[in-house]
Order: structure tokens, then C-alpha cells, then sequence
């Protein structure tokens, strides 16, 4: 087998490369935000909620993590301007999908970072006179927060990871960047040589990032 | 709803095969994984520096390179050191090690999660490592082990999909496959979506009822 | 005399296996089945059929060339592949050919060898029944309201630009998805091969319409690794005796089957091929 390597067919269109990793990074983030949003309100509902709103939460729950995100990117790509919604472009579409997804994922976190609130806390919000929103926001909301960062970590890390799979609905990210340079190229061999390594090593300076934040802000909590 | 039915019973013929390999390939790699995965935790958790250092990196590399781009390694780039492998072997060898790494960080968690006090108390009465082990961490550390686990367990079972880009008929390429001659593809996504829901969920039910199992330990 | 015969035999193999070593052909031969790469998810092309048995023009052409070599048809192992994997797999070795309506172009013969054509393609522009825009004239006039779908390919946006040069372009990963997004409304056309815009309009008379414009063509070879004269020789030989000599038959057939259009007649005379 005789196969020569030549990467100058894909220097010359590394941008594709770059601007994809840049998008891959922001659907990643902008994800998690809003993940993080359905994540916490379904999270406090379920925890105070009634026998419905706790169904109506597990139900979303189990159903988006027990379809494969390929097919949920599809069903609500083609799915719902099919029957007859809001035709959203790609971008908007996959953003839409992957927070639903992470917003799933993060209920699960979150119910267990408000179920680890001590109960003491609780009761001295309730003993200096706090309404139970007053005690949401300062109280259970940052103690919470320090005890699921680690896992908001991880969940951003696999969400970026995720964003790959934005390029079969044609969203510009790295995935696709890779896959056009492929086709026009069909430097397949050359193109993965290059792009594995830039998510490991993306993958590994956001972690590096983020576990830098936690520390700070949890050795800010101790103080 | 009539014609949902007749779609779905003239469907399903077709996706069964596909479904059978998504349920053998999910099945290989929860298997391999799980034999080699808590090898790799209790070597993080005991094991000499020289022996951590390769895995630690193996595992780091692993968990941070999507799923794909670890399939497409091993089918494409292996031929290079020689090992031209087929398809479905090259997707199970990448697989099995993606699930492996992610394994064998869930083992070393739970094994870690386990106080000081239980291996001094374990030394304290005589008992060899292995003893120790096998009497004292592991049936503790069980119960961190499965819910971690059990979720890998789904993600191998939806993981397994990728296998139609080597070229496998799964569940999803044989999907593929009825869209391909019927180029009607929505209809067949929401019944793959519906049978890997039942899987799915099936496996997480049984793993709740299997994590109400072992929770006689309270902390 | 006996003696004679058998080494002359003796030297005509050697001279056979002298002139080849490394030859596929030979690799095939000696196999005893041929290994080819196709897709299954695309009709009428390579797909299954309502059995689940795996046909189309080019699974036809596959079996063409294991009746060339083994005089069985069934002599032939599918490796499903996608589109994108076209190339890696015949350069990396996965198979002996590759039969997977594979155009041909400069930049591709730069890494394969191409057989001489077994048909030539055109692209078309489906639009559906209930859709904005029906026509090739409507699709332009709507400039760059117009949305295309196509499938990621090599030059995918010139290709579209050809036909609706104002058209914005949406590459998405399979066929199916291309005429998946014309359903549902996300785009106005889908830019996809003229056979195929052929077969579903035939088959969905109401729900899809041929937009009128044809263009392009692309000749579809079957590909093979570089510098392997036999093989490509082989390949060469067994098409042309099967689309213009004495063994028309199984070709002739898918072309009805497939493209619902009469072959061509053969006639005698000056090699017009």
C-alpha cells in the first residue's frame, strides 16, 4: 500500500478549519447557557413540583436522553417545519437542538446540586426572614453552583465534543470544515491527521480553563 | 394513525437486522469495556507511576476526541502501521477503547470515593491486597460504580449508530436504507427514534431497579 | 510431447504470474471473489429493494465483472460505504473497486484510476407539487430568496450556481436529506442527480415536479487503485464487451429497470465505442 501524504491541499484552506473550531466553541457556549437556564428552572420546578410538573419534567428528561443526537438534530431540523413550525436556519436549529439536549442533561446535575444543599443553610435563610425566592437566588442558587461546577465542566467539554455532529445540517463548524476540505480535497488521511488533535487539544485547554475557574472560585468561597 | 401503523409494520422488517447489530455491537463493547475499563481504574488507583503515566495519556487522549474522529483513526489510519482491519473489528477495537478510558475513570472515582479508614482497617486485620480488594473496596464502591456506568451503557447503545459511517448495517443505516429507496426520510427518523427510546429506556429502568439493589450501604 | 505441453503450461503461468505479482487482478482471482465499494442508501442506483436484496445500475455493473471473472454473478462481496469514503477505502486498500455513482474528474484521477464510462449522468432540479417556486424560470426569478439543497460534494456550490446563480446553498449529507429538505420547505429546489429526479416523479406523480432544467454531465466510471495496469485493463475489457459486444444483456436490463429508457441498438460495422 502505497499512499504519499500532502498537506498543502489543506493548508490552503486551514480557514475553513479555524472559523470552524470558533463556531464549534460558540455553539458550545451559547448551548450550555441555555442549557444551564431549562436545566435550573426544570430542576427547581421538579424539586417543589407536583405529581404532573415532576412527570412532565421526567418525561423530557428520559426522552432526550434516550434518543441519539443525530436524530433529534434531524427531527427538529426537517421535523418540525414539516409539521408546519417555524422554519429556523441550521445554525438555529442545531443551537436550538443541542440546548434541549444539554438542558436535559443538566436537570439531572442540578436536582442533585439542590438536593446537597444543607439543610442548614435552608433554615437560617428561612430564620432571618427570606422569602423561598429570595432564598433561591442567595442561598440554595450559589451553594448550588459550587457543587455542580465541576460537572457544568464536563457537560461543556462533551457539548463541544457534540457540536461535530452539527455538520450534517450543513452549519459551517469544524466537523463540516473538515469534511468539505475532504471532498474538494480527498485528502481524507491528511484532513484527520490535522483536525483530531485540534479538538484534543481544544478539549483539553477549555478544560484546563474551567478547572482553573472552579479552583478560583471555590478557594473565593472558602475565604 | 392507520397509516402510521401499516408504515410501521412494513418498516420494521427492515430495521430489525439493523437492530440486531446496534444491540450486538452494544453488547461487545459494554462487555469489553467493562472487563478492561475496571482493570485500568484499579490500576490508576493502586498501579505503579510507570504503568499509570501510558494509561493516563491513552485515557486523556481517548476522552477527548469525539467518538467519530476515533472510529475514523482506527478504520483509516491503522492500515498505516500495518493493521488493515474490517470494518466492524476496526469499529469495535475504537469503540471498546473510547468506552474503556471512560470506564476505567468511573472505576478509579468510585474506588477512590471509598474512605482510608476501610483499606487500614482491611490491613489492620491481615488481609493481602488482593483480599482487600475483592472483600472490602470493591463491593463498596459498586454502588458509585452503576449509575456512572449505566449511562455509559446508554451512550454505548447510542454511540453504536456511528457504526453505518464505516459502512455496518445498524439500526441507523438500515434506516438509511429504507429512506434510500423510498426517499421519505422523516417518518422512518421518528420510528428510529421511538425504537432506540425503548431501548434506552428499558436499560435505564433496569439499571434503577439494579442501583436500588446494591444501595444497602447508606452513607 | 505430453511432458512438452505440460511445461510449456508451466512457463505460460509463470510468464502469468511474472508479468502481475501484485496485480488485483490476480488478488481477485486467487480469492475467488471480487470485493466492491458501494453505497445501499440511494436509488436507483445502489439501494434494496422491497426483499432487502441490494440493486441498481451500479450493483449491476459489479455483478457484470464477477460474471468476468468467476462466470458467476454472485461472486461479489458489497462493503457499504459512504460517498466520502469513496477514495480512503479503494487508496487504504478496504476494496478491490470502487462502483458508486462516482463522477469522474481531473482531480479525482489524480489519485484513482478511472475504467472507461458506464453511463453518463445529468443533474436536475426537483421542486415540489406544494412548493414557492415549480419552475426553473420561477427559481430564478426569485434570486437569492431561492434555497437549494445538495448533497456535500466536491464543488457543490459551483454546481448549484450553475443553475441558479443567485440560489443561496444548503450541502447536506445525504440525498435523501436534500429531498428531506425540499419536503419539508427548507429548500425550494433540490439539486440532485437526473435519474433520480426521474425515478421519483415517476413514482410520486403529485408530490414532486422536474423543474425543466437539465444540465451537466458527469461520467461515471468505475474507480481503481493507481498503477495497476491488469486490473484497469481488466475492468476496461469486461465493460466494453458487456455495453457494446456479444454479452449485452444484464447491462441492457438494469437500464430498463433503472432508467426506464430503451438501450441503444448495437449495429455492426466501424467500432463506433
Amino acid at each position: 500500500m502505497e499512499y504519499y501524504l500532502n498537506f498543502s491541499l489543506v493548508w490552503r484552506h486551514s480557514a475553513r478549519l479555524w472559523q470552524g473550531l470558533a463556531l464549534s466553541i460558540e455553539l458550545a457556549f451559547i448551548s450550555i447557557l441555555i442549557g444551564c437556564v431549562i436545566g435550573f428552572a426544570l430542576a427547581v420546578a421538579y424539586t417543589g413540583g407536583s405529581r404532573p410538573v415532576r412527570w412532565a419534567v421526567s418525561s423530557y428528561v428520559e426522552f432526550i436522553r434516550n434518543v441519539p443526537l443525530l436524530l433529534l438534530i434531524y427531527l427538529v431540523f426537517y421535523g418540525i417545519p414539516s409539521a408546519g413550525g417555524f422554519s429556523f436556519d441550521a445554525t438555529e436549529s442545531f443551537v436550538m437542538t443541542l440546548s434541549l439536549y444539554s438542558g436535559a442533561y443538566l436537570v439531572e446535575v442540578f436536582r442533585a446540586g439542590l438536593d446537597a444543599i444543607p439543610k442548614g443553610a435552608i433554615d437560617a435563610g428561612k430564620a432571618i426572614g427570606l422569602t423561598p425566592w429570595q432564598r433561591l437566588i442567595h442561598v440554595r442558587f450559589p451553594i448550588m453552583l459550587r457543587i455542580v461546577l465541576p460537572s457544568l465542566s464536563n457537560a461543556f467539554i462533551s457539548l463541544f465534543k457534540d457540536t461535530s455532529l452539527a455538520s450534517v445540517i450543513a452549519v459551517p463548524e469544524l466537523t463540516y470544515g473538515a469534511n468539505w476540505i475532504k471532498t474538494n480535497t480527498f485528502r481524507a488521511v491528511e484532513v484527520w491527521i490535522i483536525v483530531a488533535p485540534m479538538y484534543v487539544v481544544t478539549g483539553y485547554v477549555i478544560l484546563a480553563v474551567l478547572r482553573f475557574l472552579e479552583r478560583s472560585l471555590l478557594r473565593g468561597a472558602r475565604r | 394513525m392507520n397509516g402510521w401503523w401499516s408504515f410501521v409494520v412494513s418498516t420494521m422488517p427492515f430495521l430489525w437486522q439493523g437492530l440486531l447489530m446496534t444491540l450486538f455491537i452494544a453488547a461487545v463493547v459494554v462487555a469489553i469495556s467493562l472487563v478492561a475499563g475496571v482493570l485500568v481504574g484499579i490500576c490508576f488507583a493502586y498501579g505503579p507511576w510507570w504503568a499509570r503515566l501510558p494509561l493516563r495519556i491513552c485515557s486523556d487522549i481517548l476522552r477527548g476526541t469525539p467518538l467519530l474522529v476515533v472510529i475514523f483513526t482506527s478504520y483509516y489510519l491503522l492500515p498505516f502501521i500495518g493493521l488493515n482491519l474490517q470494518p466492524l473489528p476496526a469499529f469495535l477495537a475504537a469503540m471498546s477503547a473510547f468506552m474503556t478510558a471512560h470506564v476505567g475513570e468511573i472505576t478509579r472515582g468510585a474506588i477512590q470515593s471509598i474512605a482510608a479508614g476501610q483499606t487500614d482497617a482491611g490491613k489492620a486485620i491481615g488481609l493481602t491486597f488482593g483480599q482487600r480488594l475483592v472483600y472490602v473496596i470493591l463491593p463498596q464502591a459498586v454502588r458509585r460504580f452503576l449509575p456512572p456506568w449505566i449511562n455509559s451503557v446508554t451512550d454505548a447503545v447510542k454511540g453504536s449508530s456511528l457504526v453505518s459511517l464505516v459502512g455496518i448495517v445498524d439500526l441507523m443505516l438500515a434506516a438509511q436504507q429504507v429512506i434510500g429507496r423510498t426517499y421519505e426520510p422523516l417518518p422512518i427518523y421518528v420510528l428510529a427514534a421511538m425504537i432506540y427510546f425503548v431501548i434506552n429506556y428499558s436499560l435505564s429502568s433496569l439499571s434503577r431497579s439494579l442501583e436500588a439493589r446494591y444501595a444497602y450501604v447508606r452513607d | 510431447m505430453a511432458a512438452g505441453a505440460a511445461a510449456l503450461a508451466m512457463s505460460a503461468r509463470e510468464a502469468a504470474a511474472q508479468s502481475a505479482p501484485n496485480s488485483t487482478l490476480r488478488t481477485v482471482l486467487n480469492r475467488g471473489k471480487l470485493i466492491v465499494g458501494t453505497g445501499s442508501t440511494n436509488a436507483p442506483w445502489h439501494f434494496e429493494d422491497e426483499k432487502g436484496q441490494l440493486t441498481g445500475m451500479d450493483i449491476t455493473i459489479a455483478q457484470i465483472l464477477a460474471r468476468g471473472l468467476f462466470d458467476d454473478v454472485t461472486k461479489v462481496e458489497f462493503v457499504k460505504q459512504e460517498p466520502a469514503a469513496r477514495i480512503p477505502n479503494l487508496t487504504t486498500g478496504k476494496v478491490d473497486c470502487v462502483i458508486q455513482f462516482m463522477t469522474v474528474s481531473p482531480a479525482r484521477a489524480q489519485l484513482v484510476n478511472f475504467s472507461r464510462p458506464y453511463y453518463i449522468e445529468g443533474v436536475a432540479l426537483l421542486t415540489s407539487a406544494k412548493g414557492k417556486y415549480k419552475t426553473h424560470k420561477e427559481l430564478l426569478d426569485a434570486g437569492s430568496q431561492a434555497k437549494a439543497s445538495v448533497l456535500q460534494n466536491v464543488d457543490a456550490d459551483n454546481l448549484v450556481h450553475k443553475a441558479l446563480p443567485q440560489a443561496q446553498v444548503m450541502q447536506l449529507d445525504t440525498q435523501a436529506n436534500a429531498i428531506q429538505a425540499l419536503d419539508s420547505g427548507r429548500a425550494d429546489a433540490a439539486v440532485i442527480d437526473l435519474s433520480t429526479v426521474g425515478w421519483l416523479v415517476k413514482r410520486n406523480p403529485g408530490k414532486y415536479l422536474d423543474s425543466g432544467f437539465h444540465y451537466e454531465t458527469q461520467i461515471y466510471s468505475v474507480a481503481l487503485r493507481q498503477s495497476d495496469l491488469d486490473w484497469l485493463a481488466f475492468v476496461d475489457t469486461t465493460l466494453m464487451v458487456n455495453m457494446h459486444g456479444h454479452q449485452t444483456d444484464l447491462y441492457d436490463k438494469a437500464f430498463r429497470d433503472f432508467f426506464n429508457t430503451e438501450p441503444p441498438r448495437r449495429v455492426p460495422g466501424f467500432p463506433n465505442i
